[in-house]
């Protein structure tokens, strides 16, 4: 599989709709993959990734719309180029470390020793070398999810998609994955990755695409989506109380450390000015953009408050 | 060279490298022919013993004493063999009492009717045969000589060969010969599935119970999956039928005398093409449509332990014509039998008795055999379809209909 034209988008999906049974879990799902960006794709559990994903990957078959890679629906056989780490991770359990990597290695399309040699390498950087003769099951599950994640990646794919990569992985585990998924990124390769950690997508992703009920609630690189959610927020300590006010909404307010939202119109000055007339004791006031936690908070606490009504 | 193909021996070097390094798989594969060595030593222990002891016994010489009343003992013969003639019978019983003589025989007026009597001085329960052994040979060597013509001896101790030849449509029909040939086919596909199809079950179940079906249809066709799986599997059965002979073939070549092990006469074998070539294709139809039951059955079921409770009544399927065994080769068109040879399940084992007896006709082997691998190529589509669709439902019992209802599946 090649990766197609430049000026094309790498993953194109137009009008994707996914019906199991009479329950419609994707509605018309539009958008673009660029290739060399990272994508976050986020949304709730059940909001209908991981079915985007496999249905992008030919696993399912779409009700109806376009699903492309590389302008074309995605065949096995163009697996080579794709590196897919999916929800649910598994290997062969009972097989040795490097009989299971050289096997997908062969699969992906490296010649024998190409594959040993390349798992060989890996191995050693992630820790592992002493643990390639040992049977899968022996290993931790954060081990395990090394040599998943090492699957993953095998033969340089040009495209990676990765479905929750950081579950399961400790802190430190998690900082070395992040930075191999950064490699892959700074070497060109596309990444789609599907997480519930905000604050690596707004480290990692160029655009993102948030999913709830199977309908995009938003779209964009991630300065815009959080310029569509409220944009700017204030971030204020305080000693007093803080006023009521139809220029703000407080977000939180803890210990003496709140969030506020500006409504339409307000500006930095008239927040700010509120808030000393009202005696609040601000002692720091700091404009900031919202974060993508907060979006995401706001997105789906709408959900669960209806679906506490 | 397409990737797809390229896999396929990708799959099918790393299923069966897989399969044969397993612990389970060489203790199970070696376990029958170690436990054949061991039979074979014992019995080589036990011939050579028995063999030595017969000798033993047939050359023992000791004195003894006889009475023949019967008149066939021949004097000399007695002689020769260590006897005396003894008239009084009380004494020479006496005397082996005592010690003071090893044995008696009484032979009787009329041998055909009464019994003849031996007594001896106990050596032992083995070594005690010997008297009987001495008393026997006696009485044969003296009715030889009383008879006087080897012809009449052999043709009154049945040591006369026999030949039969039959016409079937005004030609040697082949006998014997001629049914062991494609009979050899049920064999091969019973030690196939026996072998196999716990292992058939199994292979695909592991992808679905590992949890690594989205990694391999990422990169792997599921019909180049589960050929591979197949070809594989074969190449493993293979390798278990080489090993299990070995030890037969090995005891045959180099100790068949001390074995006792029959002699084949190849030549007395007749190979038809007719019930060759569809003892030969009924093998391969079976072993298709049981290959596909079980891979659809691994696709359904969530785990190993799940789907043994459908494969015990699969595995029956294959036995239960064997009930009817008498029925199927004398009266073919038996209703039951009928049903058995085209039901899918219990086709291949009823056809392939039939086609070694002779009774199952060119149109009925052509029917079966195409349904074989009609049926057998629907079956293994379906398991396809249902390990693409239901070896990514996790922990969950599949439907069969539910996944031809529901639209959202791939349909490669």
């Amino acid at each position: 599989m090649t990766l197609g034209d430049a000026a094309e988008p790498l993953v194109h999906i137009k009008d994707f709709r996914m019906d199991f049974g009479d329950t419609t879990v994707i509605r018309d799902l539009s958008f673009d993959v660029h290739a060399g960006e990272t994508f976050g794709f986020l949304g709730s559990n059940g909001s209908g990734k991981t079915t985007t994903l496999r249905a992008l990957l030919g696993i399912y078959r779409p009700t109806a719309g376009t699903l492309h890679i590389g302008g074309k629906v995605f065949e096995p056989r163009d697996g080579a180029s794709l590196g897919y780490l999916p929800e649910e991770r598994g290997l062969y359990k009972k097989e040795q470390v490097l009989d299971v990597m050289v096997y997908f290695g062969r699969l992906k399309g490296l010649s024998k020793s190409a594959a040993r040699s390349w798992s060989e390498e890996y191995l050693e950087r992630v820790g592992l070398a002493g643990k390639a003769k040992i049977r899968l099951d022996k290993l931790s599950s954060g081990q395990q999810q090394k040599v998943q994640l090492g699957v993953t990646i095998m033969n340089n794919p040009g495209l990676l998609i990765l479905d929750e990569p950081t579950k399961g992985f400790d802190p430190v585990n998690r900082r070395l994955l992040m930075d191999i998924i950064e490699e892959h990124k700074r070497a060109g390769a596309t990444v789609i990755m599907v997480t519930h950690q905000m604050e690596e997508v707004e480290r990692l992703c160029d655009r993102v695409i948030l999913l709830k009920d199977g309908v995009s609630r938003a779209y964009g690189t991630v300065e815009a989506v959080q310029e569509e959610f409220g944009g700017t927020v204030y971030r204020v300590t305080h000693d007093g109380s803080l006023p009521a006010s139809a220029l703000f909404d407080v977000v939180s307010d803890e210990d003496g450390r709140a969030e506020l939202s500006p409504r339409a119109g307000a500006t930095e000055e008239e927040v700010l000015r509120v808030l000393v007339e009202a005696g609040a004791g601000v002692r720091s006031f700091t404009p900031a953009r919202i974060s993508l936690d907060e979006i995401f908070i706001k997105v789906y606490g709408e959900q669960h408050e209806l679906g506490e009504g | 060279m397409a990737l797809t193909q390229h896999n396929l021996g990708t799959v099918i070097s790393f299923e069966f490298v897989r399969t044969i390094k397993k612990r389970g798989f060489v203790i199970a594969t070696l376990a029958l022919p170690v436990i054949l060595v061991l039979i074979f030593a014992l019995v080589y222990a036990s011939n050579a013993s028995t063999k030595d002891t017969a000798d033993a016994q047939k050359s023992a010489r000791f004195a003894f004493t006889y009475s023949d009343a019967s008149g066939i003992i021949v004097p000399s013969a007695a002689k020769l063999a260590g006897g005396t003639v003894s008239s009084d019978p009380e004494a020479a019983i006496a005397a082996v009492k005592d010690g003071t003589s090893d044995a008696y025989f009484a032979y009787p007026a009329d041998p055909a009717k009464e019994t003849v009597k031996v007594y001896g001085a106990d050596k032992g329960m083995f070594e005690n045969d010997k008297y009987q052994a001495k008393a026997k040979q006696l009485l044969a060597v003296s009715a030889q000589n009383q008879v006087g013509s080897p012809q009449l001896t052999a043709a009154l101790t049945g040591a006369v060969k026999f030949e039969s030849e039959t016409f079937r449509d005004g030609s040697a029909a082949a006998g014997v010969g001629g049914i062991i040939p494609p009979l050899l086919f049920l064999v091969v596909f019973y030690f196939s599935m026996i072998l196999l199809s716990n292992q058939m079950l199994n292979s695909t179940l592991e992808e679905k119970e590992n949890r690594v079906t989205e990694m391999i249809l990422t990169t792997l066709n599921p019909t180049t999956l589960i050929t591979g799986k197949i070809i594989s599997l074969f190449a493993v059965g293979l390798v278990q039928i080489l090993v299990f002979l070995a030890p037969v073939g090995l005891a045959y070549l180099f100790f068949r005398d001390r074995l006792a092990l029959p002699e084949v006469d190849l030549t007395a074998l007749v190979f038809e093409p007719g019930p060759i070539i569809a003892g030969a294709l009924l093998t391969l139809g079976g072993f298709t449509v049981f290959t596909g039951v079980l891979v659809a059955i691994g696709a359904i079921m969530p785990t190993a332990k799940e789907a043994g409770t459908v494969f015990g009544p699969l595995v029956a399927m294959m036995f239960i014509p064997f009930y009817t065994f008498s029925l199927i080769i004398s009266n073919p068109d038996a209703l039951i039998v009928q049903i058995f040879t085209y039901f899918p399940l219990t086709a291949p084992v009823t056809a392939l008795l039939r086609n070694g007896f002779g009774t199952l006709n060119a149109v009925e082997a052509t029917i079966v055999v195409v349904e074989l691998f009609v049926v057998g190529f629907v079956i293994l589509r379906l398991a396809v379809h249902l390990f693409r669709y239901g070896s990514i439902e996790y922990g969950r019992k599949l439907s069969i209909a539910g996944t031809f209802r529901r639209s959202e599946l791939a349909a490669k």
